[in-house]
């Protein structure tokens, strides 16, 4: 008991814990409208309740292990390594959203992420990036006759 | 005795030249397709059929047979060697493989799985050619409760995933389950957990969130600790090649493996994910190394690979025998015989024996050529490691972007796709794994859907899971499985107290 | 002399074919296939596409699969980006219908402009061979006395083959929310169950059952279409006293806001799609029946299938009224 009060609790161990029951609160919200029932047998519903009743144990779970132990502490991370992939990755989403096309995409995610991994080179990157991004356009929609998201760039193949 | 001859003569078939080529070329197809993650077998032979339709019906299906193999060849590929699983089926194999991958083992990793499926693919061949008719009567008597109970069972020994920490595993599994909840609930049609996103109808794809919690969580974990703590991956360390303790430690996997994979993919409602984590999790417990689980034991690349390849020959069990198409990749490999005016089912086998006894034997044939196309492809594909890190892993990035693409190009998949990822990076530094969140995506609605279906027959009966031997006997399995270990522990105890 | 007429009449009337396909093989075209490669939809957007290229009909023509929610994705994305441009097509049918009311899609087909219905698959209803029902009449009494005893195999909730089935109920004077359907993804799953005789009936598309009807581990007890098949010795359900009609259809339909020419001009290419060699070959290939049918009669046969499967989608509880 002494121990419980003396130690602080584990932060990102409440946070997990809170963000279950947040989880466990959306699932059950979602079960509760759920206007149809089954005739016969076991409803749509009664999975999702379980599901949030699990989620719910396990957020207290997180709770006591917060009081106690912690979740095991990371080592450090780099936050601008991270910083450069997820800008990739937007990139890509915002190509595919507003109809930039595929290969610019590439490119662009491509020559970030080498630059979070310590490459200073963006220009040749970028190159390299362009190069596979044509590569896979051509092989999708020449060999295979599926459509990637097409922009400008693609237009010109 | 007549099943002999009938093989016999399907070799006459299946070993003219331009039978050959087309196994070749299905073959070549396939393994290029199932390396390529989001582009399956399935949508490959889609493509194909307008194509295929004026060729000559047997050479067609001889060429969709091989891509169908070869895909599944192609699909470890991927897993080994950068974390990203092109289907569900490979998910189990990436556990592993990729580790092997990353400590210099990718050669011996990939080999056992090339020659893991030629094994298995061999012998589940054979179990095609000679049991088929008596499998498949067992397989349409197996009734929703029995997959249930499978199903359950499969669940139990998940366990085997989760790490040191039973709770984070659990909360893993727990959200896989969550996820596995959302889109439109099979049995009555309607949404849930949609939110009114119409992407979210259809379920959440597999294949997406093992791509963004394997590849695309590793990509951002190792970069960010690259300039603290570098990582170290060495593309080739001792031999290319499987020694002979690789050997040794490969062979029982590879056919209990196929044990697994056969029936169960035999089994219309079976699926490939089921006998590869069965397989994995036994492998774990046979293996006299279980502290390398989790750091690259070959046993669990071994096992899961010959049990996918055996599953992909089983499923062919009730595709041939009674029409029934019970993977994606089946289903239009069926449209393939329609397109011809076949039909596969009891009267295929004494309409068309050419044809069904020539498929079987290039079945055979497709598998001794993948394995000979395979293994010297080991050697280059492990050279693929050697690139610099930063093109390593934003090739992989470019990879994972496109699978995801090419499967379903919609804003909505490819932002999954990145919160995945960062959910992926989360949990490792937090030391969550990853595997059992994919297993609670993949099990989770099969689970639901067939004990909702079994409850609908039985009009609400619990007692079917008893009166039936085969979920009886699969349940009582599963209470074992979960409480041996109590078991043994409580005897242990009990032991030491009396001495 | 009359020969000569006649040859320059011919040569007349081939440059005019010539130049009005020739105008259209400058168009390039789109079709947007609302589901995965592989299924109904696909590879009758493929077929098309097949044979408009090799009767030079168009240029080129591009398939783009759009998948998600029983086809409403596919649509959603259809009405926003295809208004008002003509080289645009989508593939549809009777699940797009049903999915509509079912997801509460925001966008339905009274957006769009109707072309043509090309195919109708008829449903079949088959017990299994060692059943004791050997009739319609006795699968209608039986459901008639316990509708929860009688279990139905069928294809996705809301689907053709669910449709059916409440129509089946509803004709033998029994309560069609009181059915006991069963969804099964995917015809392989259902065909299972019912080979195991784990459930009382099933249905699905005839072409996927025909080779157990023919081995006699099914028995047929009747189609859904108007007519019986050419080559199956089916009963329909009409003659055997249960006036229930359900087709499995697939037609194809233009973006919103088209012009009245651009529709007669899609109207006709599809026309000489459909009367075509080439897609005759293709009907026989697939096995589907033809069920060609254009203009207004189409325009009003889409508004009353909509009225149609939104009551029944209503009868079964599956959509809120």
């Amino acid at each position: 008991m002494s121990l419980l009060a003396k130690r602080r609790a584990d932060k990102r161990a409440l946070v997990v814990g809170l963000t279950l029951f947040v989880f466990a609160a959306l699932v059950w919200r979602d079960a509760a409208a759920q206007t149809l029932s089954a005739t016969y047998g076991i409803g749509p519903a009664a999975m999702p309740y379980v599901v949030a009743g699990a989620l719910a144990a396990l957020g207290l779970g997180h709770i006591v292990v917060a009081f106690r132990d912690g979740l095991p502490v990371p080592e450090h991370a780099d936050g601008i390594a991270i910083g450069w992939i997820a800008f990739g990755l937007v990139a890509l989403l915002l190509c595919i959203a507003f109809g930039a096309g595929f290969i610019l995409a590439t490119t662009i995610l491509f020559a970030v992420t080498s630059r979070a991994f310590g490459r200073r080179a963006l220009l040749v990157d970028a190159t390299i990036g362009f190069g596979l991004g044509v590569a896979i356009h051509l092989l999708f929609s020449k060999l295979l006759t599926l459509s990637l998201p097409a922009g400008p760039l693609e237009h010109l193949f | 005795m007549d099943s002999f001859v009938s093989l016999g003569q399907g070799f006459l078939v299946a070993l003219e030249p331009s039978k050959l080529l087309f196994a070749a070329v299905g073959v070549l197809l396939g393994t290029a397709v199932g390396v390529l993650p989001g582009i399956g077998p399935a949508l490959t032979v889609a493509l194909l059929l307008p194509v295929t339709f004026k060729l000559d019906p047997t050479g067609s299906l001889i060429m969709f047979a091989g891509i169908y193999y070869g895909g599944m060849y192609g699909g470890s590929t991927t897993a080994i060697l950068i974390n990203a699983p092109g289907e569900s089926a490979s998910v189990a194999t990436a556990i592993e493989g990729n580790k092997m991958a990353k400590a210099g083992r990718g050669g011996p990793a990939l080999a056992t799985s090339a020659i893991g499926s030629f094994v298995a693919g061999t012998i589940a061949t054979i179990g095609l050619a000679f049991l088929a008719p008596w499998l498949v009567e067992l397989a349409v008597n197996f009734g929703p409760w029995d997959y249930f109970a499978l199903m359950v069972l499969a669940f139990v020994t998940v366990s085997a995933t989760f790490g040191d920490s039973p709770l984070r595993g659990l909360t893993s599994l727990t959200i896989g389950l969550m996820l596995g909840l959302v889109g439109i609930d099979k049995l009555t049609g309607q949404a849930r957990m949609a939110f009114g996103v119409p992407e979210f109808f259809d379920g959440i794809e597999v294949t997406t969130l093992a791509v963004g919690l394997f590849a695309v969580g590793e990509a951002l974990y190792v970069a960010s600790r690259f300039k603290s703590n570098p990582e170290e991956i060495v593309p080739i360390k001792g031999s290319l090649w499987m020694t002979r303790e690789d050997w040794r430690r490969s062979w029982k996997p590879w056919l209990r493996g196929a044990a697994f994979g056969f029936p169960i993919g035999a089994l219309p409602a079976g699926g490939a994910e089921v006998p590869t984590f069965l397989s994995y999790v036994t492998e774990k417990k046979l293996s006299k190394h279980p502290e390398e689980f989790g750091h690259g034991a070959i046993e669990g690349v071994a096992g899961p690979e010959a049990a996918n390849n055996a599953s992909a020959a089983g499923t062919l069990v009730p595709l041939l025998t009674l029409g029934l198409p019970t993977s994606a990749t089946a289903a239009i490999m069926l449209a393939g015989f329609q397109q011809y005016g076949l039909n596969p089912g009891p009267l295929l086998f004494t309409e068309n024996p050419a044809l069904v006894w020539g498929l079987v034997a290039s079945l055979f044939i497709a598998n001794a050529m993948l394995l000979v196309l395979n293994l010297p492809l080991v050697g280059l594909w492990v050279r693929l490691l050697a690139i610099p890190q930063p093109w390593l892993y934003a090739g992989i990035l470019v990879f994972a972007a496109m699978g995801t693409v090419a499967a379903k190009p919609s804003v909505v998949e490819v932002g999954m796709l990145f919160v995945f990822g960062f959910l992926g990076l989360l949990m490792r530094r937090w030391d969550y794994p990853v595997a059992p969140m994919v297993v609670g995506l993949i099990l989770g609605p099969m689970a639901e859907a067939q004990l909702r279906r079994a409850m609908q027959m039985t009009l609400g009966d619990p007692m079917v899971f008893l009166e039936n031997p085969g979920s009886a006997t699969l349940l009582s399995l599963s209470a074992m499985a979960l409480l041996a270990p109590f078991v043994m522990k409580g005897l242990s105890r009990f032991r030491a107290a009396e001495d | 002399m009359s020969h000569l007429t006649k040859t320059i009449r011919g040569v007349a009337f081939a440059a005019m074919t010539l130049v009005a396909s020739s105008a259209f093989a400058q168009q390039e075209l789109k079709i947007i296939a609302p589901a995965g490669p592989g299924g109904g939809w696909d590879s009758a957007a493929r077929s098309i596409q097949q044979v408009l290229t090799q009767t030079g009909l168009a240029k080129s023509v591009q398939v783009v699969n759009v998948t998600g929610a029983g086809g409403t994705v596919g649509l959603a994305q259809f009405v926003n980006q295809a208004k008002g441009d003509p080289s645009q097509l989508m593939v549809n049918g009777i699940t797009m219908v049903g999915a509509i009311l079912t997801n509460k899609s925001p966008v339905t087909l009274d957006q769009v402009t109707p072309i043509a219905r090309l195919t109708g698959d008829p449903l079949v209803i088959v017990v299994p061979a060692n059943s004791p029902i050997k009739s319609v009449k006795e699968l209608a009494d039986a459901v008639k006395a316990d509708p929860a005893k009688v279990t139905w195999a069928g294809g996705s909730a809301g689907g053709a083959d669910h449709i059916l089935a409440a129509l089946f109920a509803k004709a033998a004077g029994s309560d069609p929310s009181k059915v006991n359907y069963i969804a099964f993804s995917g015809g392989g799953e259902a065909l299972a169950a019912m080979l195991g005789g784990r459930v009382t009936a099933g249905i699905s598309g005839y072409g996927e059952f025909e080779s157990q009807i023919k081995a006699g581990k099914l028995r047929a007890l009747a189609i859904s279409s108007g007519k019986r098949l050419a080559n199956a010795d089916v009963p329909t359900l009409k003659e055997q006293g249960l006036d229930v009609e359900v087709v499995n259809w697939r037609a194809i339909v233009a973006g919103p806001d088209i012009t009245a020419e651009q529709k007669k001009s899609l109207t006709e290419t599809v026309e000489k799609v459909v009367k075509s060699k080439e897609w005759a070959e293709i009907l026989k290939q697939r096995g589907w029946e033809d069920f060609y049918l254009a203009g207004e009669p189409f325009s009003a046969f889409l508004k009353e299938e909509q009225v149609r499967v939104g009551d029944v989608l209503k009868s079964v509880g599956l959509v809120k009224s």
